[in-house]
């Protein structure tokens, strides 16, 4: 129980700083924490659910594809973030304008 | 209270300073501090619900990885800047809407379905989490491998730019 509020607690955080943030890295940065606490669910929930099925590694084993799958999200974030900047000389996200209508 | 419990509330505590640094700092410096405490405090959580694995992987790739290639960025974006660069940020009624609906509709839609047992822990070691990559998850493990090539290739292409 306690788990579930502490990670929704710490996503809707993550999702706070995504919503306000202005700085394209300090964006990355909040769904960093999003994604944290995710995972952060996840296994608490599958530790509180105790052993399901037969495959017990099944809960750590998702952990570990979310962990890489969240590392290749941020190294091309980050590498987006380079380009931008290098482009607009600036990473605020609201002076990316050039598509705005 | 006892000793599990407390364990509990102090990695949650460490854990929410984190997150909330990450938000709410001004100097950018700060904010990757407060990122990397909160994910070793994550990293803390999987070791305390057994899963060790997952969290020496933890260890590894966002804080040896992720957290080292976000202070390289910042390094590389904001060296013409002089002084600490200032984050700025846009705190409005709107977003704090928002963030807090959404915890509340999930808290609600959650807290009934969860057991109250909170002092079981899983029981997987690095034997466990072999079988299950190569056994049924060997197409997730391979895409994987995939997915880790195909993003190599990508970051070269978009650092490169224009210059060809």
């Amino acid at each position: 129980m306690s788990v579930v509020i502490l990670a929704v607690g710490l996503f809707s955080v993550g999702l706070y700083g995504v919503l306000t943030r202005r700085d394209l890295i300090a964006i990355l940065a909040s769904v960093e924490v999003m994604l944290g606490s995710a995972t952060m669910l996840l296994v608490g929930l599958a530790a509180a659910s105790g052993p399901i099925g037969e495959h017990q590694g099944a809960v750590e084993a998702t952990g570990v594809l979310v962990v890489a799958i969240a590392a290749a999200e941020a190294a091309i974030g980050l590498a987006l973030v380079m380009s931008v900047a290098r482009r607009f000389q600036s990473t605020r996200a609201d002076e990316l304008t050039e598509v705005k209508g | 209270m006892n000793v599990e419990s407390s364990v509990f509330a102090i990695l949650s505590a460490v854990a929410v300073c984190g997150a909330v640094v990450t938000v709410f700092a001004r100097d950018i410096t700060r904010m990757v501090v407060g990122l990397g405490v909160f994910l070793l405090a994550v990293a803390g959580f999987f070791v305390y619900w057994g899963a060790a694995f997952l969290g020496a992987v933890q260890l590894f790739v966002y804080v040896g990885g992720v957290l080292v290639l976000m202070v390289f960025a910042i390094m590389l974006v904001h060296r013409s800047n002089d002084g600490r660069p200032r984050l700025e940020s846009r705190h409005d009624i709107a977003a704090l809407t928002v963030a807090g609906g959404l915890f509340f509709l999930v808290v609600t839609a959650l807290i009934g379905a969860v057991p109250d047992s909170l002092d079981q822990t899983l029981v997987s070691g690095t034997d466990e989490v072999a079988e299950v990559f190569l056994g049924p998850m060997l197409t997730h493990f391979e895409m994987a491998g995939v997915l880790l090539l195909a993003v190599l290739v990508g970051l070269v292409i978009i650092v490169r730019g224009d210059e060809r």
